[in-house]
């Protein structure tokens, strides 16, 4: 046995617990994409621009996830650390996004 | 003729009031819908007889032992794979021990095949169902109406789908016909489901699509209709028999909690 494998013994994976908190930042995403989404319509923001701002507000938002529910450290969380954090369900997130920025948009702007 | 900049179209406001509003409102309500209906729909799970919970249990049984040796000190774990490895051998916990040999049994007339086939069956239909319905409903009454105007610019290649019924050829591909918005809220809608019905909706028919790829885990049979349950056991049997690896998980525990303190 190597010292990896000794490590996952002492340190179980539990993969309820796994699904769990994975499950919570999928919803705190796509939440905050739909409201990054009407901001952006309001705004007013253009193709790239809102591209751009949706990249900021989700690292923000993965930002703060990371820094108040889990202290700083999402290893002990996540099984792939700030990677899962960031990137936890981007295509429904995107597509949310779009959503509430295309009807946002055509309700203020047009 | 070139695309003009900043092409501007007035629209009547009316057309919010009755082309997007309704169509995200059913588009909604459908949803939620088809998450109550699909959870009448599923009927509970047919209780097993006892030797077949038995034959399943003893397995998992074997499984587990397997992959927890190392919770266990190596005597503990040499008992319990003796008396597995022999009653697995043995086959003494087989639903019929007769049916050994036998070529299994035609799936398609086994009673829990087909109960698991009609669930399948009646989730595809919650979800066919309603979007042909409702295409159906936005192509006879919405259709040729530009409602809005996208926040991104598309290539023209879209035009053809974003802007059906809409027979202007130089108007830009960004106003787009209530179709797309169709299209959008199909897409677009699960964060909103999230909110109103919970995590495990099953009002959007992508996380749907996921679940049908993989049926076997929200199953609770194990045994799959057409596997021969003797065979699995024996090379369960196997399985344990070949592991000689143990490394008990607490060897080692004084000098790991020294280390901490």
């Amino acid at each position: 046995m190597n010292a990896e494998e000794r490590d996952l013994q002492i340190h179980p994976i539990v993969p309820e617990n796994v699904i769990a908190n994975s499950k919570t930042i999928v919803d705190l995403h796509s939440l905050s994409s739909s409201l990054l989404g009407i901001a952006a319509g309001i705004l007013g923001l253009e193709s790239y621009t809102g591209f751009l701002f949706y990249l900021l507000g989700t690292l923000f938002v993965s930002f703060l996830i990371i820094t108040f529910p889990m202290g700083g450290k999402p290893d002990v969380y996540v099984r792939g650390g700030l990677k899962d954090v960031v990137l936890a369900d981007v295509t429904g997130g995107v597509m949310g996004y779009v959503l509430t920025w295309t009807l946002f948009f055509g309700l203020v702007r047009v | 003729m070139a695309q003009v900049v900043g092409q501007q179209i007035l629209r009547d406001p009316a057309l919010f009031y009755w082309i997007l509003f309704p169509i995200t409102i059913v588009m909604i309500l459908t949803g939620v819908l088809r998450h109550y209906a699909t959870l009448l729909l599923q009927s509970a799970p047919k209780p097993l007889e006892y030797k077949a919970i038995r034959e399943q249990k003893n397995y998992l049984h074997g499984i587990n032992v397997r992959g927890n040796a190392n919770q266990i000190p190596l005597s503990s774990f040499t008992t319990r794979k003796n008396y597995l490895v022999a009653a697995f051998q043995a086959g003494n916990f087989l639903k019929d021990p007769d049916a050994q040999g036998k070529p299994p049994a035609n799936p398609m007339t086994d009673p829990n095949g087909m109960d698991q086939m009609m669930n399948m069956m009646k989730g595809n239909m919650m979800m066919i169902v309603p979007q042909t319905v409702i295409m159906g409903w936005i192509n006879a009454f919405f259709s040729g109406f530009v409602i809005m105007k996208l926040p991104f610019p598309l290539t023209i290649r879209f035009k053809s789908m974003l802007q059906s019924g809409v027979m202007t050829k130089d108007m830009d591909v960004r106003w787009v016909s209530s179709l797309s918005w169709y299209f959008l809220c199909l897409f677009g809608l699960r964060s909103v489901f999230t909110f109103i019905l919970g995590n495990d909706n099953a009002a959007d028919q992508t996380m749907a699509q996921v679940q049908q790829m993989n049926p076997q885990q929200n199953t609770q049979q194990l045994f799959g209709p057409g596997q021969d349950p003797a065979k699995m056991y024996l090379a369960e049997a196997e399985n344990l028999e070949v592991m000689v690896q143990h490394e008990f998980v607490l060897d080692g525990i004084e000098d790991r909690i020294l280390a901490t303190v």
